[in-house]
């Protein structure tokens, strides 16, 4: 007898933490698919952006629209996964896209001249001095921008717009 | 009169809308598990072209490809891969993966004239690849090494035709006498 009710009240706490947790899911779901395929808020940090973004640490949105469409081109902040390191996704400014004339400086004395290759986009960091970007690791395939930057929100309460 | 004509016509606008936004979000649900399938854990392609040659037909042929693997680096030289073309970025790829990041990967330059080989260390976070049908594939010996993130699943199964269904062995080459 005693078992019985127990399985019935076992019963229906099943049930409500299947319902909560169903709930859950289908929010993480829905903000999954925003954040992949709309917009999402990201931090940056690091000094290669300088001035246009902190040193220690911004949260800009990005929008993954463009990127899909091709709408991504010369002056664009972008995302765009390491050609070194799988893992790490950096911020730099699109500088050429393919079948662009680069010019950059290896070493304060010398500078080469590249064309950017089909297929592919220069990415450079706003801060030159400290940036590891085209210019060491060379054209970047487009296939690997995750995202374009389109707003900072800055700690001051300063919204900037680029 | 009127009155009452508008209520009903509310009525049945209502139950039609409802049932109508039922139905789409069952339908919505049903794509919404699709892609999140296809997108993180397996999916089916259809590649044609000769590079693949004998492994995969000129004409096309089915395979299904799960995405697990790359995600945890569970990949390694021998495995068919789907990658992004570093070309053409809207253009996926079927290839063989033939070294990882630092391994040094001996390749044919030109086989159509000569026999020269080249050996090569891929950088890191790199990966080279090569179609089977060396004589007639554009892969990492034209384009370069290629970066880890552009690969986007491992092929491991035939789907089409179905009197080649089967696992994708690593040989990559198949006995004829079997």
């Amino acid at each position: 007898m005693r078992l019985l009710s127990y399985m019935g009240q076992w019963k229906s706490a099943a049930k409500e933490v299947l319902d909560r947790t169903a709930i859950v899911a289908k929010f993480l779901c829905l903000l999954h698919v925003t954040n992949n395929y709309l917009c999402s808020p990201t931090l940056v940090y690091g000094p290669s952006m300088l001035p246009t973004l902190n040193l220690t640490g911004d949260v800009v949105l990005a929008e993954h629209v463009s990127h899909r469409i091709g709408k991504v081109g010369t002056g664009d902040v972008v995302l765009v996964r390491s050609p070194v390191d799988p893992r790490r996704i950096l911020t730099k400014r699109v500088v050429g896209m393919e079948g662009d004339t680069v010019s950059f400086y290896v070493d304060p004395m010398y500078s080469q001249t590249t064309v950017v290759p089909k297929g592919h986009v220069w990415i450079q960091g706003d801060n030159t001095y400290a940036s590891s970007d085209s210019r060491h690791f060379g054209s970047v395939p487009y296939g690997l921008i995750q995202g374009k930057v389109f707003f900072r929100e800055s700690n001051e309460l300063r919204i900037t717009r680029f | 009169m009127v009155g009452l004509i508008g209520r009903l016509w509310n009525l049945q606008y209502k139950s039609i809308v409802k049932e109508a936004s039922g139905k789409t979000l069952a339908v919505a649900k049903f794509f919404c598990i699709l892609h999140v399938t296809n997108t993180y854990l397996c999916t089916f392609a259809l590649a044609y072209g000769p590079s693949m040659i004998p492994t995969f037909n000129l004409t096309g042929d089915m395979f299904l490809a799960e995405r697990l693997s790359i995600k945890f680096g569970k990949v390694g030289p021998g495995d068919i891969v789907l990658l992004r073309s570093p070309e053409s970025p809207r253009k996926v790829m079927a290839k063989r993966l033939l070294g990882l990041e630092s391994h040094s990967v001996t390749y044919v330059v030109d086989p159509m004239n000569s026999d020269r080989c080249d050996t090569i260390v891929v950088p890191k976070g790199h990966v080279w690849v090569e179609g089977d049908n060396i004589y007639n594939s554009r892969d990492s010996r034209q384009f370069g090494p290629v970066p880890y993130s552009l690969l986007e699943g491992k092929v491991f199964c035939k789907i089409w035709p179905p009197k080649e269904f089967g696992s994708l062995m690593k040989s990559g080459m198949k006995d004829p006498d079997l």
